[in-house]
């Protein structure tokens, strides 16, 4: 063969299709994607990625329960609590994937490590927990410093670490005798007992798991035998691989018109996770005149469209990113009153509020921001100054970079009139997501743009937290979500409702079937998917 | 001579890094958000965002910051992302490789393709071949690289897909292991051929993205040149001797014309490090430049430092080595660098 000739086969070679094509006939491979980075060490998971993560690789205690608010038991078989002090039976046989025996003691080490380490979720136990103790290798205490109902929802924030694993990889580091707690070493591999375990770990672009024969709850049907857990795609880039089948569930931030265009190609479907735990909130800072008066701020209520800001969310006659909200608390958690009306846009009364604010809206200038890594939000901004300005305020739409908002939003002089950001609660316990929002005793956060400083809310809030039956607990959450609703700190615009696009091949039980449903974030769970060829 | 002027551009480009390191030391740290905030995500308390402050020096003053920093450095350690957790060191060293395989095999097509475009223009001015030649350029020139990514995904891996478009291996393929983290030359070390032509599959769209407005630079420069050295009175003659008209444009008008264009490949190649970005973004290739524009927008001050150090290095470094090029093409030059 002359050169030529060589020169030309090679490049019919490199670009056959024959390299792309290349099937993986022993296995099942899941491919999905989030944002980045993908953090694996449960103590410094913060964000969705983290969470699916900690899910699949780690178990907990309690699991957010399917089909309704509340938790249900996962590592734990049953458990007495008095509201100060929580006792819990652990199965037993459960396997780390070292082979060790998860037990007491474990539970105890982890709880520990989050606290020193003092990072992801560690501040739902910090300054709560006043000890810990493994009572037998099966039992564990937890003896709060104070009775606090929310703390059992927290749990399914504390995935169990292998602690053998971890001390065997510590170096040493600023925490005693426990050395780094194997800080660096747990960011790349895992020491858990979950249904997967790390197989490789790049933090920007992928992480690699795969199935653990041994997992103590077994696998559905068809379970994918390795999941490759992609970072930071780009949307035309995932658009393209779908089409391709070589992607098999796109993450929730897609834009509509993206999700509408792959859902049309053949062979891909649309799933929807309404796990209840997300608010889209119009964040009013009620220390700023003239929104420092409820009845200006309740004339915004009732300006904004709420009908258009829908249909900007949907997808098609079944999907839609978002649903209308009845007060701050969504749908999944507890206090939730359906009974209450939707919001609607109705400006004779929003014009009826502004009669009876101290201000003159046309020298009361509104200044709105958006967040700028997230284009959407300009739809609502804009649609919020066309509503607005009907009452005659003077309207100014700010592009500002999440880094700014975030900590403009923490001071009242700073914080802009109206700001959309999403809130989810992080744990199936509606304290985790009003507390943060509403309660004075908490520094401002980006979470607590509104500035809201309310005896009856921070009384209905305290009442909240310390009152274990649950039936007073719904009833406390109903009136503070009316009270709420009542002061008008934010425009509750809508419930976020995560969209995924699925190959049809995969099959997502939990999202298929509104009774297996549970909190936003906890759904994807590797070993109830099953992945068909 | 030659060794005397490198070392004199060694010690510029010390000073000039230290500049350098100041600068991004100082512009990271006025950027708005507060870092410990972002990296602790939203449900840290205000006690965990001021314990994280604390252990990072990020409530001292700007001096005593940089002091803590060159005190760090100085026992080769970058700090610590608050993106990854890890240290920067690690992300860099995870991050570099596959960046620079994708710089490396962008300029080998920027010149493969870029020069003999260049020539070929030159040599048919004002003919067919040249004004395809200068549209290609144009084009090149004018298209940002991320939209090359969009279009060549378009094309090859949607329309026609033949080519990979994420990612730097198929999944089934074992990653190689090797001393250089570069896929192509790790396989080739550990004689797995079917991974280094996947590696290479996977590399020629992003690269081929990233090449094409250094390509299109390169060839515009290249015709530029050669048409100046082609009207010298030293190729009418040879002309006039009747040398073949290849001979006359490999040999004796390409060299001169080649001095720009080396010095201009040389800022391209440097200056892709940090271009790779959106060619990265699309392409899902685990990057360096992919991770310094994460690391801006969540202001991780050492990783920002870091990650600008690692692209001014590499800039520094290729005009050291370009300088060196130059002279070597170029007595002229070399003999001139070696008085002063």
């Amino acid at each position: 063969m002359n050169f030529r000739a060589r020169a030309l086969a090679s490049a019919f070679i490199l670009a056959s299709p024959v390299w792309l094509a290349t099937p993986s006939f022993a296995e099942r491979i899941l491919r999905l994607d989030e944002s980045p980075i993908g953090e694996i060490d449960p103590a410094k998971a913060t964000d969705y990625a983290d969470t699916v993560l900690a899910v699949n690789i780690y178990d907990t205690l309690v699991f957010p329960k399917a089909g309704g608010p509340g938790v249900q038991p996962l590592l734990a078989t049953e458990w007495t609590t008095d509201g100060k002090t929580f006792t819990f039976k652990l199965k037993d046989g459960v396997k780390f994937h070292s082979g060790n025996s998860l037990t007491a003691d474990d539970v105890v080490f982890s709880l520990n490590r989050m606290i020193a380490m003092g990072q992801g979720f560690s501040s739902l136990f910090a300054g709560r927990v006043e000890k810990a103790e493994a009572i037998d290798p099966l039992t564990v205490k937890f003896t709060l410093t104070e009775p606090y109902a929310p703390f059992l929802a927290a749990l399914v924030r504390l995935p169990i670490v292998d602690s053998k694993t971890v001390m065997a990889n510590k170096v040493d580091g600023k925490y005693g005798e426990f050395g780094d707690y194997a800080d660096a070493w747990m960011s790349a591999h895992d020491a858990g007992s979950g249904a997967y375990k790390v197989e490789s770990q790049n933090p920007q672009s992928e992480t690699v798991m795969v199935k653990f024969p041994d997992y103590f709850l077994g696998f559905g049907e068809n379970a994918p035998d390795k999941v490759r857990y992609r970072y930071g795609i780009e949307a035309p880039t995932v658009r393209a691989l779908m089409s391709r089948g070589e992607h098999d569930i796109a993450d929730l931030w897609l834009p509509p018109e993206v999700i509408r265009a792959l859902a049309a190609e053949k062979g891909i479907k649309l799933a929807s996770e309404a796990g209840g735990a997300t608010g889209e909130y119009i964040k009013l800072n009620t220390t700023r005149a003239p929104l420092d008066d409820v009845h200006c701020r309740r004339a915004l209520t009732y300006a904004f469209d709420y009908a258009t800001a829908l249909k900007i969310l949907k997808i098609d006659d079944k999907y839609a990113q978002g649903i209308p909200m009845k007060g701050p608390l969504p749908s999944g958690l507890l206090g939730y009153d359906k009974s209450l009306p939707d919001y609607q846009q109705d400006m004779a009364k929003a014009k009826e509020e502004l009669a009876q604010c101290k201000y003159d809206p046309k020298t009361s200038p509104l200044d709105i921001a958006w967040i700028a890594e997230v284009p959407a939000r300009e739809r609502i901004a804009l649609l919020m100054q066309a509503s607005f300005s009907q009452l005659g305020f003077p309207v100014k739409v700010i592009k500002t970079p999440w880094a700014l908002v975030s900590e403009q939003v923490t001071k009242p002089d700073t914080a802009p009139h109206a700001v959309e950001i999403a809130v989810a609660a992080v744990t199936p316990d509606p304290d985790s997501l009003l507390y943060n929002m509403f309660s004075s005793k908490v520094p401002p956060t980006w979470m607590s743009a509104e500035h809201l400083k309310d005896a009856k809310v921070d009384e209905l809030l305290e009442a909240g937290r310390s009152e274990p039956d649950e039936a007073k607990r719904e009833a406390i959450y109903k009136e503070l979500n009316t009270v709420l609703r009542d002061l008008a700190p934010d425009i509750n615009a809508y419930e976020f409702t995560g969209v995924y696009t699925v190959r049809d091949a995969i099959g997502i039980p939990a999202l298929e079937d509104k009774s297996k449903q549970t909190l936003d974030n906890f759904n994807l769970v590797f070993r109830n998917i099953s992945v068909a060829e | 001579m030659i060794l005397k002027s490198t070392l004199r551009r060694i010690g510029a480009a010390l000073i000039v890094m230290i500049g350098i390191s100041m600068l991004i030391f100082a512009i990271a740290r006025v950027m708005p958000g507060d870092p410990a905030r972002i990296a602790l995500g939203p449900n840290a308390t205000a006690e965990q965002v001021a314990a994280l402050r604390f252990e990072r020096h990020l409530d001292a003053s700007l001096p005593v910051q940089y002091f803590e920093f060159l005190k760090a450095l100085s026992r080769g350690d970058l700090g610590r992302s608050l993106y990854t957790n890890r240290p920067v060191t690690t992300d860099i060293a995870q991050f570099l490789p596959a960046t620079l395989e994708l710089v490396v095999v962008s300029a080998i097509i920027m010149v493969l393709i870029g020069l003999p475009l260049g020539i070929m223009s030159a040599h048919f001015r004002g003919r067919v071949p040249d004004h395809l030649g200068r549209l290609i350029a144009l084009i090149g020139v004018c298209t940002p690289a991320f939209v090359w990514g969009v279009i060549l995904q378009l094309f090859f891996g949607y329309f026609w897909p033949i080519f990979p478009i994420e990612g730097r291996l198929l999944e089934t393929t074992p990653v190689p292991q090797g001393p250089t983290g570069f896929y192509l030359i790790d396989s080739l070390a550990t004689g797995n051929v079917s991974t280094f032509f996947d590696a290479l599959h996977h590399l020629i769209l992003p690269a081929l993205a990233l090449a094409m407005s250094g390509l299109g630079q390169t060839a515009r420069l290249t015709r530029a040149n050669m048409i100046d050295v082609y009207d010298k009175p030293y190729v009418e003659m040879e002309r006039a001797y009747g040398f073949k008209p290849f001979r006359i444009a490999t040999r004796y008008a390409f060299r001169p014309a080649f001095i720009p264009t080396l010095t201009i490949l040389g800022l391209e190649f440097a200056a892709m490090l940090g271009n790779a970005f959106l060619v990265e973004k699309v392409f899902g290739w685990p990057g360096l430049s992919r991770y310094g524009v994460e690391v801006i927008i969540r202001k991780d001050l050492d990783a920002i430092v870091g990650t600008v150090l690692i692209i001014a290095a590499a800039f520094l470094i290729m005009n050291i080595v370009v300088d060196i090029l130059v002279g070597f093409i170029n007595p002229r030059i070399r003999l001139a660098a070696g008085k002063g």
